[in-house]
């Protein structure tokens, strides 16, 4: 007799709990309804400027977009490679990455700014866009440097020791084994990192890129409506980052739910 | 306990703020006026090696003060955000360069015209363009909120790009990102001829054409008459007593 084929359950493991506050009632909500409907109101009820400040600004919202998300990507790449580097026991490399931390740690970003775009330019030209790119990223790069390192370095010791036992080789333990589980303790930080360089995006401004602050400060020189246009950015800026902030703690929570 | 406080504090407000009600006298008894500059804009106003303000349109304010009986207190402010000053009160005027305009006198009002400008037009020294509309498709540089930076926005086909300085415009001129950079006469002067480097490869290729003549005044919150009184009386006697001839020869030479 033959065997019935054993059926089997297919499943995509746990199925995603409900967040705690999914209510309309939260902080987030509160926010991004309260900025939308402030900018509607005062659209509706006063074209004359929001209107045209609205009108003025959105390539500059494009440009803060552009580089934020190049910046994010660019930190990233530089933020693993200098965690990595930071704990490596080969002293060379721990000593560049280190170096490379302290160093841009201790700079403004807005002179590091000037530096490669006015200093730099004397030297090579680059453009204005990839240059507010690269000085994002060599910045951010340091400070998320830091985070992958502790995000690491918090993994048990014993998860690298029963990799390596396993017959993993040291790359297959760092990328398969410890880097998923350090993403848990790293996203959260990584998050808020995002947020900070989406508000310092509009530090490229001095740098002559045509971003969100640089458009309303152009429309403010011309009418004289300060208080009009910056109340415009604020709640712009602000929009951006509730949506940013939301893409964020939407990822954590998919990350977060198997680990109780 | 609390309520002492809330008063303390409320006293020192009203302290604060009736001091800033009217005009302020010095210990001769002359009033002070307290002027804002963007010291950005070498010959007019700029800051020199000693960290001291200087400039064209400085000692001609401290001139028709002289002659006015009057005292100025110069404040470097940065250009951005100068006129918003002006409306809060931070100041009693501008002393600028600033462009008397329709467009600005609706918020403000200026004291009689001190100096006549024209743009200028910075470009290198390889560059044979005679009129704004021959940088078609090219990137033309000013500093934000400027005439000159108007004048480039208004022509058809050029990429304006706005700058917290001028200075900061002319090194991305002189560091070939931009065609060209766009700035009152005198200023386009100072950089293009005075700074060595910059004199190497750079030019002042042609005037703007404009229609109507632009004149520097000082600007004046609007209806604040007393302070404008209080200045053209100055620089009328200035121009009278001959200072005016003797600064503008410092700065610009006998012609």
């Amino acid at each position: 007799m033959k065997d019935k084929p054993v059926k089997i359950e297919v499943t995509d493991g746990a199925s995603i709990p409900d967040s705690k506050d999914k209510g309309l009632l939260n902080a987030w909500w509160v926010s991004f309804l309260g900025a939308i409907s402030i900018i509607i109101y005062l659209v509706v009820t006063k074209p004359d400027p929001y209107k045209e400040i609205l009108l003025f600004v959105p390539d500059g919202i494009l440009v803060t977009f552009q580089v934020t998300i190049f910046s994010i990507i660019g930190a990233l790449v530089i933020g693993l490679f200098t965690g990595l580097g930071r704990i490596s026991k080969n002293k060379i490399i721990n000593l560049i990455a280190s170096t490379y931390v302290e160093v841009v740690r201790g700079i403004p970003l807005l002179v590091q700014l000037f530096y490669i775009y006015f200093a730099l330019g004397r030297v090579v030209q680059v453009p204005d866009m990839i240059a507010a790119v690269i000085a994002m990223s060599v910045c951010y790069g340091a400070y998320m440097g830091e985070v992958f390192r502790a995000g690491i370095e918090s993994v048990d010791s014993g998860q690298t020791e029963a990799a390596r036992s396993l017959g993993f080789d040291k790359n297959q333990t760092m990328f398969l084994v410890i880097l998923p589980q350090a993403l848990r303790t790293i996203l959260p930080p990584v998050g808020n990192e995002f947020i900070a360089l989406l508000k310092d995006s509009s530090l490229v401004s001095i740098i002559a890129v045509a971003d969100i602050l640089r458009r309303g400060r152009e429309f403010a020189a011309e009418s004289f409506q300060y208080f009009e246009t910056y109340t415009m950015i604020a709640l712009l800026y602000l929009l951006i980052t509730l949506i940013l902030s939301k893409g964020v703690s939407h990822m954590e929570e998919r990350l977060t739910h198997y680990d109780r | 306990m609390f309520k002492k406080i809330i008063m303390i504090l409320m006293l020192t407000m009203l302290v604060g703020f009736s001091a800033e009600a009217g005009m302020q006298v010095n210990s001769d008894g002359k009033p002070v006026v307290s002027v804002a500059s963007d010291c950005t804009w070498p010959p007019m106003e700029f800051i020199n090696k000693d960290k001291q303000i200087v400039g064209f349109s400085v000692d001609l304010m401290k001139a028709a003060a002289e002659a006015g009986g009057y005292v100025v207190e110069i404040k470097n402010v940065a250009w951005d955000g100068i006129f918003a000053g002006l409306a809060s009160g931070k100041y009693d005027c501008i002393c600028s360069s600033v462009t008397i305009n329709d467009q600005r006198k609706k918020g403000m009002d200026f004291s009689d015209p001190y100096f006549e400008v024209q743009q200028s037009v910075v470009t290198n020294k390889d560059s044979n363009a005679k009129t704004l509309a021959d940088f078609k498709g090219k990137k033309l540089g000013a500093q934000i909120g400027t005439t000159g930076y108007f004048a480039v926005k208004k022509t058809d086909g050029v990429v304006a790009k706005s700058y917290d300085e001028v200075g900061l415009a002319m090194e991305d001129l002189y560091n070939g990102r931009i065609s060209a950079v766009v700035c009152d006469d005198p200023i386009a002067a100072d950089f293009a001829l005075q700074q060595e480097e910059y004199a190497k490869r750079l030019k002042i290729a042609f005037v703007v054409k404009s229609a109507t003549p632009e004149y520097l005044g000082v600007a004046v919150k609007k209806g604040n008459k007393e302070v404008v009184d209080l200045i053209n009386k100055g620089l009328a006697a200035a121009v009278k007593n001959g200072s005016y001839d003797k600064i503008k020869a410092k700065w610009f030479g006998s012609n």
